[in-house]
């Protein structure tokens, strides 16, 4: 009883916080928007439906999960060096060391990805320099595009990244590694045998956590795709805001929704099954 | 008595922008310099002749204020919207603004056609802008005259486009159609050339907007809406040009609307009175370049020639209907993902 009581504030801030915006989204999925866009009540299936059946939705998707994918394997595998640094470091400078790993969220995504354009622009600093050694004429295209976004969007999930894998890799025993090496094992060897398995679990921990970031990240994709790249985030947003269709927002977001609950439950039964 | 008899009747012309005094009232409208400039040459010189102070509220896009409307649909804070005009007639369908007419606001019947038009059964429209070539100045030369002049080969990689679904992309490709088929709806003849322009656009979601991308050397053309781009042109000291091209333009139009169950209503109407009437249109049109709706206005020459509708001008302006276009825009969105920005190969 006291058990429920003590949950009680918690719940009831993510009541308020999470499940009744949602709720509410999910009543406006429900609605219908007429053909000059006015948004008519109604406990209709419809703007779902046509989100289903259209193949945008699932180029959307398919957008969303690779790049999320792609970006969150290489913020992790990016991750686990800084992470192992900081784990071998001397105990007094891993403190400094792991505030330096996750700086970067210190500064507004935003701030950062103004940052990249300068740098990464076809007037940038990396053309400029390309440019002045003679390696290329025209500009190389590192932004606009969806070169652009991969760059940004994993620099943006690193600190994530390490932030999972220090907690994770912090709490490995090292005498395992130790025993390891006593028994003749070369560095590589122990990494590969020991060490990794050991940290699979604070990798696909970390893996999930950028994945789920990656699926919902709108400021990166916006701002460094130049119009060319296409994500669920991105759609949802003019769908809001530049159409102000909202039951076809409200809807994707609940489709988006479905499928990190989804996702995130085969996860767990996988989890179950391989123990 | 004589005098105080036309007194009385001049009151009662003026209907309730001089008949209500006092209170508050709030609007929505634009952040900014809109704001800025609506403040000085509107908002303040009605609060000095009615005593109504105004409360501006900052609605970010028209999108976002039509959000704020719906969310208070239950409880009304905000009185007054000043929005874009497909927006408003969202509002006005879901009953979120008043209806409106020449009995209630007798201004009205000063308004030219298309602005008592425009804003349907609702609010008319209170200013005219329109989409404009801006370029840079240092960088091209002679002074472009035609959009065409984005479609040169030494521009490739330094042009900055909307795409749709922005209002932007929409009319660019409205202007095309127009141009290249005679009718602003017919978007197989906008496509070629569409398709053509693709792979020399560095960007098709210009960020923060086309005016800084030029100003920071990153593009050399953008489109962007007149208003705004005289200002930047001011401020800019001539660094960005602006052209109204001789291929043509169309009006984005922002109407005025009396939010439904407003609190304060009789000062909202005198607020819309008065932001309809001659005298505020003229001080917003020499400060802002936005083109009057109040036929009795009597702009300067020089800052009407600065608006679209000059009379060297007014022949290029395209009749778009927005509602129509509003039926259009998913199409039209579809194809330029499919064809246009699938083409740019960046």
């Amino acid at each position: 009883m006291i058990g429920l009581l003590l949950c009680l504030p918690a719940a009831l801030i993510l009541g308020l916080g999470f499940v009744w915006p949602v709720a509410l989204l999910a009543r406006i999925s429900l609605n219908r928007t007429t053909d000059m866009g006015a948004m008519e009540e109604a406990f209709s299936l419809e703007t779902m439906a046509k989100l289903v059946e259209d193949d945008f939705t699932w180029e959307l998707a398919w957008n969303t999960a690779t790049l999320s994918a792609t970006c969150g394997a290489i913020a992790v595998a990016l991750a686990l060096p800084v992470a192992l640094l900081i784990r071998s470091a001397p105990p007094q400078w891993r403190g400094l060391l792991s505030l330096m790993a996750v700086a970067p969220l210190l500064v507004s995504s935003t701030a950062r990805i103004v940052g990249w354009m300068a740098i990464l622009g076809d007037r940038g600093m990396i053309n400029a320099v390309l440019a002045w050694i003679g390696v290329v004429d025209d500009p190389v295209r590192l932004i606009n595009n969806w070169t652009g976004v991969r760059i940004g969007l994993t620099e943006s999930l690193m600190p994530y990244a390490c932030l999972v894998l220090i907690a994770g890799l912090g709490r490995l025993d090292s005498r395992l590694e130790e025993a390891a090496a006593t028994l003749g094992a070369t560095r590589t060897k122990t990494f590969l045998r020991v060490t990794l398995p050991l940290a699979a679990p604070a990798l696909a921990a970390a893996f999930l956590l950028v994945f789920v970031l990656g699926v919902s990240a709108f400021v990166t994709p916006r701002l460094m795709g130049g119009g060319r790249v296409f994500v669920v985030a991105t759609e949802i947003f003019d769908l809001a805001l530049e159409t102000v269709d909202w039951p076809a927002a409200a809807a994707m977001a609940m489709l988006l929704l479905g499928s990190l609950g989804l996702a995130m439950a085969l996860r767990g039964l996988v989890a179950k099954v391989a123990r | 008595m004589r005098i105080l008899a036309y007194a009385a009747a001049a009151l009662f012309a003026a209907g309730p922008a001089l008949a209500q005094t006092g209170g508050r009232v709030t609007l929505q409208a634009y952040a900014g310099i809109f704001k800025d400039n609506y403040t000085q040459t509107v908002l303040a010189p009605f609060t000095a002749r009615s005593g109504t102070a105004v409360q501006y509220h900052e609605g970010g896009t028209s999108a976002q204020m039509l959000g704020t409307l719906r969310a208070q649909r239950a409880d009304p804070q905000i009185d007054v919207v000043i929005m874009d005009v497909t927006t408003a007639a969202i509002a006005c369908a879901e009953g979120l603004v008043e209806r409106i007419d020449a009995a209630t606001l007798p201004v009205i019947a000063e308004l030219d056609d298309q602005a008592r038009a425009s804003g349907g059964a609702c609010g008319p429209a209170v200013t005219y802008d329109h989409l404009v070539m801006v370029y840079d100045t240092r960088a091209v030369t002679p002074a472009p005259t035609r959009w065409a002049a984005m479609w040169d080969p030494a521009h490739r990689g330094r042009i900055a486009l909307s795409a749709p679904p922005n209002i932007q992309g929409l009319a660019m490709t409205a202007i095309l159609a127009h141009a290249n088929g005679g009718s602003w709806q017919n978007l197989n003849a906008a496509m070629p050339r569409l398709r053509e322009i693709a792979p020399a656009v560095q960007t098709f979601d210009p960020n923060p907007d086309g005016y800084t991308l030029i100003l920071n050397d990153q593009v050399r053309f953008a489109t962007g809406w007149n208003a705004r781009a005289q200002l930047y042109r001011d401020q800019s000291q001539g660094r960005i040009g602006v052209v109204l091209p001789e291929e043509g333009t169309v009006f984005q139009i922002n109407t005025i609307n009396i939010v439904a169950n407003s609190k304060n209503r009789a000062q909202a109407l005198a607020l819309a009175a008065h932001a309809l009437s001659a005298d505020a249109q003229k001080a917003f049109t020499e400060r802002m370049f936005y083109g009057p709706t109040n036929a009795r206005a009597q702009v300067s020459p020089e800052a009407m020639a600065r608006t679209a509708l000059a009379p060297e001008f007014r022949s290029r302006v395209i009749p778009l209907d927005w509602t129509e276009m509003v039926r259009l825009r998913d199409g039209w969105n579809q194809r330029w993902r499919r064809e246009v920005i699938s083409a740019s190969g960046r």
